[in-house]
């Protein structure tokens, strides 16, 4: 998992958008092999150009440095101790080591972090934690008695947090900080009793927090999950995924929509650090807003309205022809610029395509617009 | 400057130095590309926001520019004075790729920052501040939205901004530009595939004899000639007999429209309505004859257009419920039933070609290379390189120069009085969607914000005393609902302000319909109403 967001982070196709990048390229030494990297970039995407994907948990591109679990330490010759990757600047002639002796650290820290891990997943979503461990052969020696942490619940039916499956990253706090520039999120107490909380102890409603899910979407553990009633039975890797365009507002994120495999129906709604132009983020509506799609409101056959002025069931043969004849009865006696067409943002292209055609072939009208025009 | 849409890329707005956002509540409106913003202003960019509310984006902006709604040429006006008196306009840039410059500093010399103060409420020295920043950073970037175009002069605005732009020469490179930020998901490609009754698709105009005849060795059929009703004018033409028939896909007029109550007199008098549609909404409840259950996005493959004119698939992923069929099969079967005489398109994709086929700058977007990321329009050859940013090296406005369009000043239509004393605008909330037939069914959403509310200032509140919460009624010339008080310091004293996701109290039976003369897009912005205590 981490490896291949990494590789994405490290080749963006819009070379533009990190101006960091346009720096002069550097040597150095990775694992005893020259090669470069724009001087200044992090050590952890330094490597990653060279195919070596450091582990990591803290960190997360779309966040600043911060180098706060120390899984991600390398070695860097003529520095007195160990240097963190996604916080460790590259400079000319760096020589560093990532597979050494420090692969045993890392090991080490993965164990005591496990050793807390009470709860694996709880809604479903993917786990670094257990990914890494898998990688390193880690496992946990025993389960720390003062492991288990007080839980709360909170009224929001949106999303839910386990403090059992926390390993206080602090990346959910980081991004609505830096990313989303609210007051949503905190780190709240200390050892064995810090937990992530609304800020203040107000509810997820009542805080700054838009309800974007950013915070879960940068979660390594999935301790913050979507709380949704049904799906997230499901763990994420055993949905289908279909990559397709947002249907809100014009900025057209990138989503995945995970479904059930057997009904086809949408659980959640995900997206990647790769996708432009989002790159991973997404609002309250793109993440929450699908249940519209098998709402029991749904139209589910076509109705016609009858002589007693009530719209009724009928068959499609029936409806087609009911509506073609009433748009060739209208042409006849009006003309066809008596015929209007509304179209919508909500069609594609090649929907909107075909309906200007209709008018313009169909009726004779090119009278053809919509309520979204400017 | 010669194209519809954004000049630049959303990616690119994170490396803007100065950041101008007039008419945009971008974090509830474009939330995700509000990030950008957000994070430009991190990297150390100038923000600064003309609104005549207190947005969320204020926090950040560096200046609030909090004008009087509708007086935006004055202000716009007022910098290009200031960056004129000052020296500060990019001489090379007009020389070379411009048109008409000495039209329109004729006119904006007469509109001194001390001037607009007095109409627009800006101090003089806060124009002044932003013209200079504005005019003076190479990578200084608009966006604006329908703030500024739903007006009744919109095209000024529009006009007005584009003057400014072409003054400083800040287009044609990255991160620079003027940037409309398109409300709906395809709202850009909607216009691009000639849902238009001006432009067939790939804005081609349909009343040019060459381009009726090239679509009509295509299709086989001739295209009428005459000119098509806008939006406005087929709702108009509902009273006067004009229209007689509609067909709906998608489409809500009867809470989308302004001066609802007068759209739906005009709906009882059709003789035929269609309405192709995903939930049985107001207008087809009332007023269809024929209702043909359609797809939602999850239903079908295709493409959107995005603000930035990146083409994006759309997959299919669901089954359709019940007995619904996709919008595409649906037209398909009309058409049949109409007699045209149309080729199988057996998929989406047979479709897109004809009409990358049609439509010159759309000719090298093909399937095959939007699987992974969308790539944006132009793309005028097959293989060939897409365009980021518009208008390099020159303007694309025949031949190679922007034209300046000088713009006075003109009141909005409806102007508070002793009867109705307040300023209604209005808009859309984070939390949901237009007329929220969709987000209105997220209970998880709705716990957020459900009940219709407005926006009121405390001065206003008091003097009516409304306190917060408190139930009132809102009326104008043309109807009236109810709505809890929300006292609040993002409106200043005389304006009040209200979503339109509203299906039982619809802020547009307050709005009226007189739109903007040359594109009859609406002035949703600007209605004169009063407020009372509700029983």
């Amino acid at each position: 998992m981490r490896a291949k967001s990494l590789k994405a982070a490290a080749s963006r196709p819009h070379s533009l958008v990190r101006r960091e990048y346009d720096h002069p390229m550097v040597e150095f030494t990775l694992d005893g092999r020259t090669v470069s990297a724009p001087e200044g970039e992090l050590i952890v995407h330094a490597a990653a150009r060279h195919g070596t994907f450091i582990p990591t948990l803290c960190h997360d591109s779309k966040l600043d440095p911060y180098g706060g679990c120390r899984m991600c330490v390398v070695d860097v010759e003529g520095a007195p101790r160990p240097m963190p990757a996604c916080a460790t600047r590259i400079t000319e002639g760096m020589v560093l080591s990532t597979n050494g002796p420090i692969t045993d650290f890392q090991r080490t820290l993965t164990e005591m972090l496990l050793s807390e891990h009470l709860n694996a997943s709880p809604g479903g979503r993917p786990n670094e934690l257990l990914d890494m461990a898998n990688e390193l052969g880690a496992e946990a020696p025993l389960i720390l008695p003062d492991a288990k942490r007080e839980e709360y619940a909170d009224r929001n039916q949106l999303m839910g947090y386990d403090p059992d499956a926390c390993i206080l990253c602090n990346r959910c706090v980081r991004y609505t900080q830096e990313v989303m520039q609210c007051s949503a999120l905190s780190l709240e107490g200390r050892g064995g009793e810090a937990r992530i909380v609304p800020t203040w102890g107000l509810s997820w409603l009542d805080t700054e927090c838009e309800l974007c899910g950013g915070c879960l979407s940068v979660c390594p553990t999935g301790a913050i999950y979507e709380k949704f009633e049904e799906g997230t039975k499901r763990p994420e890797h055993a949905l289908e995924q279909v990559r397709t365009t947002c249907t809100f507002c014009g900025v057209g994120c990138q989503i995945d929509l995970n479904l059930d495999p057997e009904t086809k129906h949408i659980v959640k709604v995900t997206s990647k650090d790769e996708y432009l132009p989002n790159e991973g983020n997404l609002c309250v509506k793109g993440r929450f807003a699908f249940n519209f799609v098998h709402h029991p409101d749904r139209l589910t056959q076509p109705l016609v309205r009858g002589e007693d002025g009530e719209l009724h069931a009928t068959t499609w043969e029936h409806a087609i022809e009911t509506a073609a004849t009433g748009l060739r009865g209208v042409v006849e006696r009006h003309g066809a610029q008596a015929v209007g067409f509304l179209s919508s943002a909500r069609l594609t292209n090649e929907e909107n395509y075909l309906i200007q055609k209709l008018a313009r072939t169909g009726i004779g009208t090119n009278s053809v617009h919509s309520c979204e025009s400017t | 400057m010669g194209r519809g849409a954004s000049t630049n890329s959303i990616p690119e707005i994170e490396n803007a130095r100065f950041l101008f956002v007039i008419g945009s509540n971008t974090t509830e409106a474009h939330p995700v590309l509000a990030l950008r913003i957000k994070k430009a202003v991190r990297n150390g960019a100038t923000l600064v926001v003309a609104d005549p509310r207190k947005i969320w984006l204020t926090k950040l902006a560096k200046r609030h520019l909090q004008l009087r709604p509708g007086t935006d040429v004055w202000l716009l006006n007022a910098m290009m004075h200031t960056i004129l008196s000052e020296g500060l306009q990019n001489e090379d840039y007009i020389r070379e790729f411009t048109e008409d410059f000495d039209a329109v500093r004729e006119i904006v010399m007469r509109y001194s920052p001390e001037d607009a103060e007095k109409v627009s409420g800006v101090a003089a020295e806060d124009i002044r501040a932003s013209a200079r920043e504005y005019a003076s950073e190479r990578h200084a970037a608009i966006f604006y939205t329908l703030g500024i175009t739903e007006h009744a002069c919109g095209v000024d605005n529009i006009w007005s901004l584009s003057n400014l732009v072409l003054m400083t020469g800040h287009l044609g490179y990255e991160s620079t530009g003027l940037n409309a930020l398109r409300g709906q998901n395809n709202v850009q490609g909607l216009n691009d595939s000639g849902a238009n009754p001006s432009y067939l698709p790939g804005y081609q105009p349909v009343d040019d004899p060459e381009v009726r005849q090239k679509f009509f060795e295509r299709w086989g059929v001739e295209v009428p000639e005459a000119t098509g009703y806008r939006l406005d004018q087929m709702m108009s033409g509902l009273h006067d007999d004009r229209v007689k028939a509609l067909y709906l896909i998608g489409e809500n007029p009867a809470q989308t429209e302004p001066n609802a109550h007068h759209v739906e007199e005009g709906l009882g008098k059709l003789e035929f309505l269609i309405s192709q549609d995903i939930f049985l909404q107001d207008t087809a409840r009332k007023y269809a004859d024929v209702v043909l259950p359609a797809s939602s996005f999850a239903e079908k493959d295709g493409t959107f257009t995005n603000t930035e004119r990146r083409i994006s698939r759309v997959r299919e992923a669901s089954p359709l419920p019940g007995d619904a069929k996709g919008d595409r099969e649906i037209v398909i079967l009309m058409a049949k039933a109409l007699g045209a005489n149309w080729p199988e398109y057996p998929d989406a994709e047979s479709v897109w070609n004809e009409l990358a086929d049609l439509a010159p700058n759309w000719n090298g977007v093909r399937y095959d290379r939007i699987e992974e990321n969308g790539i944006q329009w132009p793309v005028p050859e097959i293989g060939g390189p897409d365009t980021p940013f518009l208008h390099a090296p020159a303007p694309a406005r025949p031949p190679g120069k922007g034209k300046f369009f000088p713009v006075e000043y003109q009141r909005p239509i409806e102007e508070p009085d002793s009867e109705y004393p307040l300023v209604l605008s209005t808009g859309r909330t984070l939390y949901h969607y237009n007329s929220a037939t969709m987000t209105m069914r997220e209970s998880g959403i709705t716990d957020k914000q459900e009940e219709p509310f407005f926006e009121i200032s405390a001065d206003d509140a008091s003097a009516l005393g409304l306190a917060q919460g408190d139930l009132a009624r809102l009326v104008s010339r043309r109807g009236e609902l109810e709505a809890a008080a929300h006292i609040s310091d993002r409106v200043f004293p005389g304006l009040v302000w209200m979503a339109l996701h509203f299906a039982e109290q619809k802020v547009n039976w307050l709005t009226h319909d007189v739109a903007d003369p040359l594109i009859g897009t609406p002035e949703f912005k600007v209605s004169a109403v009063r407020v009372e205590r509700a029983a």
